[in-house]
């Protein structure tokens, strides 16, 4: 079974180094891993190949969002992720997967919850701008790719 | 095309390709620009301009590399292409036996074996084929590398005859499609490399060649975005010429070795014509890891029962015998090999080989340069997994029950493995080559110091207790012996001269950019003072240089050998100098009247913290020189600090300083903190500058320091003389009117309150102020 342990980032180059485990035995149950990516999204699926750009290529994958304490998954099947957009990578521990203060709810309760949230976010953020504005300040948007 | 004179020349570019150029004296070029058409306009003076037109610039000159350089070699290359060596082999009915192999249903999954080997025959022979010439010609000098060696654990090699072995079994299953479909490359050969023919390895080319054998810089990486140094350009068709390049890229003692054996076993001819057009096909020229399959297991395996000899004929490689593969956590120095010695085959690697039969379960990988906690949990969960293996299998060593066991487990996962072993050691190893460093210090600072200071700290506990308590252990990477790359121009056949051709790795100047700096009469003030502002930045990056070598030297002075020592020391002395003039602005030949430079680098937060790394190395006359200019224009200071608050940086430098000053200079350190003129005048109402820096949390703090200081030399028997400067009574009555006038809430927090000033005050207030200056300032420690 792919199995990879998460190395140490120590490339100034800031590759991600992840040295492979030589399980040459199959274990009965694959293992999941937990990606994030740039863009925020959180996918969890099991990795069945991987390269050396970090290009990943996951199986019944489920993409979680988290909001606040709930989180929701919707399933995505299979995800071939590009690796310049990879973050992290780790595996999930499954006995403790289901160990979390989280609460699992809907696919749309989440997307609901989400969307309040980004609104706030958004009210709060054109607030600020606005404050800023009056006082001759003006502050960049950051780029889009890399904020969630 | 600022600051161009009418007068230059001005080359334009058009987008047909041409281009022109205009001799200075018109803005018209002599073919006048025709709008649309033109791509740029540049101002090109005459002395610099170098090409007529566009189709003169030749391309990446590393497409055209050492051409005809050994006549020797052309017969044989004749003879290779035309003669007898040439083998024709039709690489699109092998292509297609590879589509043909994809278009089949995808039923594989479920098959059994016996179907497999069907067609694992069409396709394990066509790889076979390649996979030997592979082989033959991607053996190189990293794979041998310890470190990135320990990062392949490939399974043992393919037993000798037989399509039905068992890489191809259980796994292998999965993997019916093949072929450029997987795209991965073997690390740092280009696609052409593995492309070309091989040619029997001669030893007197490992001597010529083997500096062109090092690795390429980590800056070009094994990508094809950026091939290594000599890589020719995909997609180029092998040139006649070129070949002796690929040639002596090639050359490296292990195909010799690993040869031996594979001729044993892969008779089939190796064919010229297939590879460069058939790997081209391959999108981005990368290669599937299959057809390595065999390399990388032939390669790895013989490696670890290879004679540590054998590894020494490279170029470039950090070498601790491959059967130590011990993984190294200094920096053993790099030994550069004797590239003289001759390679020795050995008796048999095919009989290594032979014995290292697969055995998944006895497997024992090396895992040392794994972190010790992955290492923990890798060891557990193959525990784990040998526990649930027994318990499915009854006999752990029956190829039968081991195949069984592995579909059962197949039907629960019919993903699993999908990347096979060597699969991932491919990747790991590019990964771990990508680690390669000639210099850690230099390319990887930060994770370098913080394992030194890890090392300590656990060295310290080991000190008290019993062990260490934690493992701590450096992921191993890779050491390279740095190699001086010396490049040759590209030589084009039959041409007279050489041509200048500008690549990345050789950038020419193309366009002479003049500067021209403005000096205009009326600057106004702003610029004046920005133009101020950014000397002094530059001062501050250049002598911030200067200090991180100076700090470097210790460890330089480690590395060195006993004969450059005294340079170096002569060097750290200069740079020290240096920085200390920096600092305080060059007058050369006078004294430094003027504390400015040293003021304008203190206004700058990045310009404290250098003062404060740099005090330590200063003499210190200097240091108390420092000292004093600080503490004179110290309110200023202050005042521009309020945003920064840097200052405190200084305090711990300057309390060391203080340390070792003598008593004159304390009494002057004092004055220049009560900035009080040479001779005692008739005291201001409020002395303003010691005001301010009461408020402060720096001045008081440094006050404090100063005072104390002064106390500890007034108890020692150097101390008389102090209580005999009047300067220093009454800096001190001075100071304690001061403190007594200035209201408690304005009054600064200090960092911390030596306790003999309690003493010290006691000398020179009566009791009923010294307890007003009591509580005040909470010089009582109980008080709290």
């Amino acid at each position: 079974m792919l199995s990879f342990e998460f190395g140490l980032c120590i490339n100034c180059n800031q590759c991600l180094i992840f040295s492979v485990t030589t399980n040459a035995d199959l274990t009965s149950l694959p293992e999941k891993h937990l990606v994030l990516l740039r863009d925020g999204r959180t996918l969890i699926g099991y990795l069945r190949s991987i390269d050396q750009f970090a290009n990943l290529v996951l199986h019944q994958t489920v993409e979680r969002i988290h909001v606040g304490k709930k989180y929701g998954d919707i399933p995505r099947g299979i995800f071939v992720v590009r690796g310049e957009n990879v973050v992290l990578l780790g595996e999930i521990d499954l006995e403790k997967e289901s160990d979390t203060p989280l609460q699992q709810v809907s696919i749309e309760e989440i997307l609901e919850e989400q969307r309040v949230e980004q609104q706030a976010k958004q009210e709060s953020e054109k607030l600020k701008v606005q404050a800023l504005k009056e006082r001759g300040l003006s502050i960049p948007r950051a780029d889009t790719l890399d904020e969630y | 095309m600022g600051g161009a004179d009418l007068w230059d020349d001005v080359m334009y570019v058009f987008r047909d390709g041409e281009a022109c150029v205009s001799r200075g004296g018109g803005s018209e070029p002599e073919r006048g620009p025709r709008g649309a058409s033109l791509a740029v306009g540049v101002s090109a003076p005459r002395t610099m301009f170098r090409y007529q037109s566009l189709e003169d610039c030749p391309l990446d000159e590393d497409a055209f590399q050492t051409l005809g350089e050994e006549d020797e070699d052309i017969d044989q290359f004749n003879d290779d292409t035309f003669g007898a060596g040439a083998v024709d082999d039709d690489w699109q009915e092998a292509h297609e036996r590879l589509a043909e192999l994809e278009d089949k249903p995808a039923t594989a999954r479920e098959l059994e074996d016996g179907a497999v080997s069907d067609e694992m025959d069409l396709l394990g022979h066509h790889e076979e084929n390649l996979a030997e010439r592979l082989s033959k010609l991607v053996i190189e000098n990293e794979l041998e590398d310890p470190a990135i060696m320990q990062a392949v654990q490939t399974q043992p090699p393919m037993q000798p005859g037989g399509l039905n072995s068992s890489i191809w079994d259980g796994s292998a299953v999965l993997r019916r499609i093949r072929g450029p479909l997987l795209t991965q490359e073997m690390p740092s050969v280009s696609v052409l490399e593995y492309a070309m023919p091989q040619r029997p390895l001669q030893g007197q080319e490992d001597e010529r060649d083997l500096s062109e054998r090092a690795l390429p810089r980590r800056s070009s990486s094994p990508v094809i975005g950026s091939p290594p140094v000599r890589a020719v350009p995909i997609g180029t068709p092998p040139k006649q010429a070129a070949v002796p390049n690929f040639n002596q890229q090639i050359l490296c003692p292990k195909p010799v070795h690993i040869r031996a054996p594979m001729q044993q076993r892969y008779p089939s001819p190796y064919g010229e014509r297939m590879s460069p057009n058939q790997l081209c096909n391959v999108p981005a020229g990368r290669m599937s890891p299959s057809q390595f399959a065999r390399v990388s297991g032939l390669v790895g395996s013989p490696l670890t029962s290879m004679n540590p000899k054998l590894l020494q004929g490279r170029v470039g490689q950090m070498m601790s015998p491959a059967s130590g593969f011990r993984a190294f956590f200094g920096a053993p120095p790099p030994s550069a090999p004797p590239p003289s010695q001759q390679q020795q085959h050995p008796p048999c690697p095919g009989s290594h080989l032979q014995n290292l039969r697969p055995h998944p379960q006895m497997f024992r990988p090396d895992t040392t340069h794994l972190h010790p906690q992955h290492r923990r949990l890798l060891h557990q969960r193959q525990q784990q997994n040998r526990n649930q293996h027994r318990s499915l299998n009854g006999s752990a060593g029956d190829r039968a029950g081991h195949r069984s066991s592995q579909q059962e487990q197949l039907r629960k996962d019919p993903y699993a493995n999908l990347m096979l072993q060597r699969e991932k050691d491919w990747v790991s190893k590019i990964q771990m080559m990508q680690l390669q460093s000639t210099d850690p210090y230099l390319d990887d600072f930060y994770y370098q110091n913080y394992f030194q200071k890890l090392e300590k700290v656990s060295a310290a506990e080991e000190m008290h207790g019993d062990g260490p308590k934690k493992e701590r252990t450096k992921l191993i990477t890779p050491q390279v012996a740095k190699l001086e790359h010396a490049y040759k121009p590209v030589q084009f056949e039959g041409s007279l001269g050489k041509l200048t051709v500008s690549s990345v790795n050789n950038p020419r100047k193309m366009i002479d950019a003049v500067v021209t700096s403005r000096s205009e009469d009326d600057e106004t003030k702003e610029k004046q003072v920005r133009d101020k502002r950014r000397q002094t930045l530059v001062t501050i990056e250049k002598t911030y240089s200067l200090l991180l070598d100076v700090e470097d030297y210790e460890r330089r002075y480690l590395l060195s050998l006993e004969g450059e020592r005294p340079a170096l020391m002569e060097e750290r002395k200069q740079k020290i100098c240096d920085m200390y003039d920096n600092l305080r602005g060059k007058t050369p030949g006078q004294e430094r009247p003027s504390d400015d430079h040293f003021v304008q680098i203190m206004c700058i937060r990045k310009g404290k913290r250098m003062v404060a790394r740099i005090l330590p190395f200063l003499s210190m006359e200097q240091a108390a020189d420092i000292l004093m200019a600080t503490a004179r224009n110290l309110p200023f200071l202050i005042k521009k600090d309020a945003q920064d608050e840097v200052l405190l940086c200084l305090l711990r430098p300057f309390s060391l300083v203080l340390y070792h000053l003598p008593s004159g200079t304390v009494t002057s350190l004092l004055q220049q903190l009560a900035n009080l003129p040479q001779s005692v005048t008739a005291p201001a109402p409020a002395n303003l500058h010691l005001a301010a820096v009461l408020q402060n949390k720096f001045g008081l703090s440094l006050l404090y320091l100063v005072l104390s200081r002064g106390e500890e030399l007034q108890n020692s028997n150097a101390g008389t003389e102090l209580m005999q400067d009047n300067q220093w009574t009454e800096l001190m009555s001075m100071t304690t009117r001061e403190l007594l006038r200035i209201p408690e809430a304005a009054l600064a927090k200090p960092v911390s309150t030596p306790s003999n000033l309690l003493s010290l005050f006691s000398r020179y207030v009566d009791q009923q102020k010294l307890n007003v200056l009591e509580t005040k300032l909470q010089l009582v420690q109980g008080i709290r």
